[in-house]
């Protein structure tokens, strides 16, 4: 069987990690603290550290040297995002591993040269604007209008769950150009600073106390030529960055794992010779073997896009392995601990530092967010077993 | 979706043993074989052998082809794909033991088994068989149900002893009182050997040397319940193109494509934990914990697999008309050959979790 991580990359790995090892430690803490409390967005402290890491050219490994990157292959890109979740930092997930590399691929020459040097510098933080009340895992029925004007569109509707909205810089936004009957062929994509004048971002909080958004549009003006791609046909940009979307779910599951089996050995039940112990070993187990499956489903894809192919159902089982996984983990993990695990997270009683409890809040969104299992589902069944739609 | 990391070399194997077995394997073939006295065709023993299978990664020095791990297992894949049954994985199991227990102690088996020989590997999962000192060898207790140990040539016996382990082989003649034929659930032939009171004279290994050769062995029997899991995830999608209900074909029904995403998804997960852990498996890089993960993840996948698989199927799925029966029969035999779930993941957990082994925990 080919390799994948050869010496190169697990070179890349210990450089990476000495450089993370050297940061300012008081950074570090604070970007940690904000981004275990919300990870979807970014805040004061981690886009200060997201800029620290474009400043030392650690953004964009795998961008190619003529956008400012390192040139390296996704395998190490996706290296370095896990190593970053793993110590529970920003990785500029969206920003720099969907949108870049979809702006490489559908973006005009002067959108490449306004968008991709600030976004590998880590200034820019992009929120994506696909969902509507009315179009969430159909996209192709979204209603929120761009009409011609002049030398640029007049937008008018509004968009939801637009996580990371109120600290995003500028919003990646789909829109109906064409007649509502024409569906996805009918969708035009933009970029619009968060910042224009006729937009209005109202917050919605979730049950885990993550901090999502509704975004209204009244007569939002956006030059033509911040378009992404033809008229009407904004739908490839945004398979496009779904895909690189979806691949990049990392091993997030394994930082969970963690955080119940360090609450066992706490415990002392980790190395127990008791029915209990058995019993939570048995459990862990299990854990630690879907967790190392999760981590060869996104290789595989960061393999694939190396090779210069595009994941599609690949992207898909990656994406349900790891939302089902994470959930299933924080289930039982609560199961493990029993009565306790009620203690909400900020109680100094809670176990496992309340993660297992906020994990569990925050995990319907793993299951649908980025597009429903469910159509994950269908995504695999029809690209990649060709069943009939 | 299709393999993507075999080499090229592997593939071509691949492709040789799935043309080789599609030849002549379907389910009247397989319903015939299981019926017949000897339970597998000796002429086609000795193709297998003649196509240098049987020692595809044994050394050059006793008259094997010096491949790789990864090799032996896309043999056992193509095995396992097409259902068969013979000693082939048996025989590839204990040869590949006995060669990464090294030292040359083992080449007279390894001289036969390359020579077209059949050998069982006695290795019991959950430790029902122990070797104590006694004199100058070993003195065994307890019983193991093992594959072919009836129509083998040879049997190698790996078993715990007090904080290590030891290695001999037999001529399985030797065992013939010892051994019971019992039904099998499945199409391979199986016995028990009662093994209290055997004396053995064999020379101690380390538990680590003993572990890493196991790890090896059972990765091949990982590898044909993956071959499996492929087999019925493509029958089970060619038939869901085919069959026609409420006027159209049930793959078009949501309910029925999501079935077969989740045995997609299932294979998938067998399969690169399987390739990752032939690929690690190598000398000087000893991490039998994937390996670990890959069987345990092979034979959930199998089983959970052939459940669905039936329900795609309906009735046509659970007669002996259909080849899907040996897959459902199959699925569960195998996992079970690789000891108790319980069991199994309390090793996981003890060299992931704890001890940390693999390269990225």
């Amino acid at each position: 069987m080919k390799t994948v991580l050869g010496d190169e990359q697990l070179t890349f790995l210990a450089e990476l990690r000495t450089y993370l090892d050297g940061l300012d430690p008081a950074l570090v803490e604070a970007t940690r603290a904000e981004n275990i409390e919300d990870p979807m967005q970014p805040r004061a402290h981690g886009r200060r550290f997201l800029k620290r890491l474009g400043a030392d050219g650690w953004l964009g490994v795998a961008w190619p040297r003529e956008y400012g990157g390192q040139g390296r292959t996704a395998i190490e890109s996706w290296l370095m995002a896990e190593e970053l979740y793993n110590r529970r930092l920003p990785n500029g997930l969206l920003t720099l591993n969907a949108i870049g590399p979809t702006l490489m691929l559908v973006g005009t020459a002067e959108q490449k040269a306004e968008y991709l040097p600030r976004i590998r510098a880590g200034e820019l933080e992009f929120a994506i604007g696909y969902s509507e009340p009315d179009a969430g895992s159909d996209l192709a029925s979204l209603r929120t209008r761009a009409v011609r004007d002049g030398d640029g569109y007049l937008v008018n509707g509004q968009k939801i769950w637009t996580t990371g909205a109120s600290v995003a810089t500028h919003l990646w936004l789909a829109v109906r150009t064409g007649r509502p009957e024409q569906r996805h062929r009918g969708v035009s994509l933009f970029i619009t600073p968060m910042d224009a004048p006729g937009i209005t971002i109202t917050p919605i909080i979730t049950q885990g106390g993550e901090r999502t958004n509704a975004v209204f549009f009244d007569n939002l003006r956006i030059p033509a030529s911040q378009r992404i791609g033809a008229e009407n046909e904004g739908w490839s940009g945004i398979v496009t960055a779904l895909n690189f979307e979806r691949m990049f779910y990392h091993n997030e599951p394994r930082w969970e794992l963690r955080q119940l089996t360090d609450w066992a050995a706490g415990a002392g039940l980790l190395d127990g010779d008791t029915a209990e112990a058995h019993e939570l070993q048995a459990v862990v187990g299990e854990h630690a073997v879907d967790v190392e499956i999760c981590r060869l489903f996104a290789l595989r894809g960061a393999r694939m896009l190396a090779e210069g192919h595009v994941p599609h159902a690949e992207a898909s089982v990656n994406k349900i392995w790891w939302g089902e996984l994470r959930q299933r983990i924080c289930d039982t993990g609560l199961d493990l601990v029993g009565e306790e695990g009620t203690i909400a997270t900020g109680s100094a009683y809670a176990p496992a530092h309340g993660h297992l409890e906020h994990g569990l809040r925050s995990s319907p969104v793993w299951r649908f967010g980025g597009g429903t299992n469910e159509i994950q589902l269908d995504i695999i069944a029809t690209r990649g077993l060709g069943m009939p739609r | 979706m299709t393999d993507t990391d075999l080499t090229d070399e592997e593939a071509l194997l691949a492709k040789t043993a799935r043309a080789y077995f599609a030849d002549f394997v379907d389910n009247t073939y397989l319903n015939a074989q299981q019926a017949s006295p000897l339970g597998y065709e000796p002429r086609r023993w000795a193709q297998m052998c003649e196509l240098g299978w049987t020692a595809v990664n044994l050394p050059e020095r006793v008259g094997g082809a010096g491949g790789t791990l990864a090799e032996a297992g896309v043999v056992a894949r193509e095995y396992g794909r097409a259902a068969f049954a013979s000693p082939l994985l048996q025989t590839l199991r204990a040869g590949t033991a006995l060669a990464t227990l090294g030292g040359g102690a083992f080449d007279g088996t390894l001289a036969r088994i390359a020579g077209g020989g059949s050998a069982a590997l006695v290795a019991p999962p959950d430790r029902t068989v122990r070797a104590e000192q006694a004199g100058g060898g070993y003195r065994l207790t307890g019983s193991a149900v093992v594959e072919w140990v009836e129509q083998c040539d040879d049997v190698v016996l790996l078993l715990p002893a007090a904080g290590h382990w030891v290695c001999a082989t037999l001529p399985a003649a030797d065992l013939r009182d010892r051994i019971t034929a019992v039904p099998s659930v499945d199409n391979e032939r199986i016995g028990r050997l009662g093994l209290d009171g055997l004396r053995l004279v064999a020379s101690p290994i380390a538990p680590e040397a003993a572990r890493y050769a196991l790890a090896r062995a059972n990765l091949l029997r990982a590898s044909a319940m993956v071959g499996g899991c492929e087999a019925v995830v493509e029958q089970s999608a060619r038939y869901a193109k085919e069959r026609v209900q409420f006027g159209q074909a049930i793959g078009a029904f949501q309910a029925v494509r999501h079935h077969l995403a989740r045995m997609v998804i299932a294979a998938d997960a067998a399969r690169l934990a399987c390739n990752e852990a032939l690929t690690r498996a190598v000398p000087d890089a000893d991490e039998s914990a994937i390996a670990a993960v890959a069987v345990f993840a092979a034979g959930r996948s199998y089983v959970q697999i052939v459940l669905t698989a039936a329900q795609v199927h309906g009735g046509v799925g659970t007669t002996v008309e259909h080849i899907l029966h040996h897959h459902y029969l199959r699925a569960k035999a195998m996992q079970l050959r690789g000891g108790r779930r319980a069991s199994r993941l309390r090793e996981i957990h003890q060299a992931l979790v704890v001890r940390r082994e693999g390269r990225l925990w």
